[in-house]
């Protein structure tokens, strides 16, 4: 009797706080950060652990770069001259090439929970900034219905799990990163208790 | 309290990290580009097919 009714369910606040951030990473990872989303994000305060002090320093760092610096870093972090700092596709990251396997893999996958790329984007699915966003629209239901933990967990065990981390802590690390380095810190830390939570069983 | 009623409590007590970590406004901050859409939507965006910066790096390095 309890289910015979289907009723509206608002997001956990857990899993909103989860798509908020995967959301936050992949507009970051997608774009050049402009003078509005650079005062924005100036205007953050960290809460917490790991996530809080990340957020903390992004706020930090927001409110001491320009757009003008920011696009300067994201092209040598990301576009580069010879090639940039980081190249964040799981194809690379899994096979040392781009558009290998686990691109294949990952457009089988999109395809079964009926996504694509948005037409006029060109870089391929893999891209991390990409994933974030597929994962922020799986928890949301942006794409349609929201998806179960299982689809959830499915889709991040196999096309994020084993190298997003790997990719956020490069980032972190990366000789150029000013602004992106606290964006590395923040994926990783949001890695960290992915993998974590969707251990429990 | 069924199996997966336990996961769940575990798991969300588990996130409660989460929550407690992030700003509520930091999902107004994320206003930039999407590349991925549901399958059957028009999502075609005014500025046709473009070769972004990521792009040409990215066909530039898939040659080697």
């Amino acid at each position: 009797m309890t289910n015979a009714v289907e009723t509206y369910t608002p997001l956990a606040p857990e899993d909103q706080a989860r798509a908020d951030l995967y959301s936050l990473l992949s507009s970051l990872l997608l774009s050049i950060p402009t003078d509005e989303t650079l005062q924005k994000l100036s205007q953050l305060e960290g809460g917490e652990g790991d996530i809080g002090s990340a957020i903390s320093s992004l706020a930090r760092v927001a409110k001491a770069v320009d757009a003008g610096s920011v696009e300067r870093e994201y092209n040598v972090v990301f576009i580069g001259v010879g090639r940039g700092d980081i190249l964040p596709y799981a194809s690379y990251y899994l096979t040392g090439f781009l558009h290998e396997k686990p691109l294949a893999d990952l457009r089988a996958a999109m395809r079964s929970l009926g996504l694509q790329r948005r037409e006029g984007v060109v870089e391929p699915e893999d891209h991390l900034g990409s994933l974030c966003e597929m994962m922020s629209g799986l928890i949301t239901g942006a794409f349609g219905e929201p998806a179960s933990l299982q689809t959830q967990k499915d889709f991040f065990n196999a096309h994020i799990g084993p190298w997003a981390a790997h990719c956020f802590s490069d980032l972190e690390k990366a000789e150029n990163a000013v602004l992106y380095a606290p964006v590395g810190s923040l994926g990783r830390a949001l890695m960290d208790i992915e993998n974590e939570a969707f251990r429990f069983e | 309290m069924s199996e997966q009623n336990t996961t769940q409590a575990g798991r969300r007590g588990f996130l409660k990290l989460l929550t407690a970590s992030i700003p509520a406004a930091a999902v107004a901050v994320a206003t930039g580009s999407k590349a991925v859409a549901s399958e059957g939507v028009e999502v075609r965006e005014s500025k046709g097919l473009q070769k972004t910066e990521h792009y040409k790096k990215y066909l530039e390095t898939a040659r080697f």
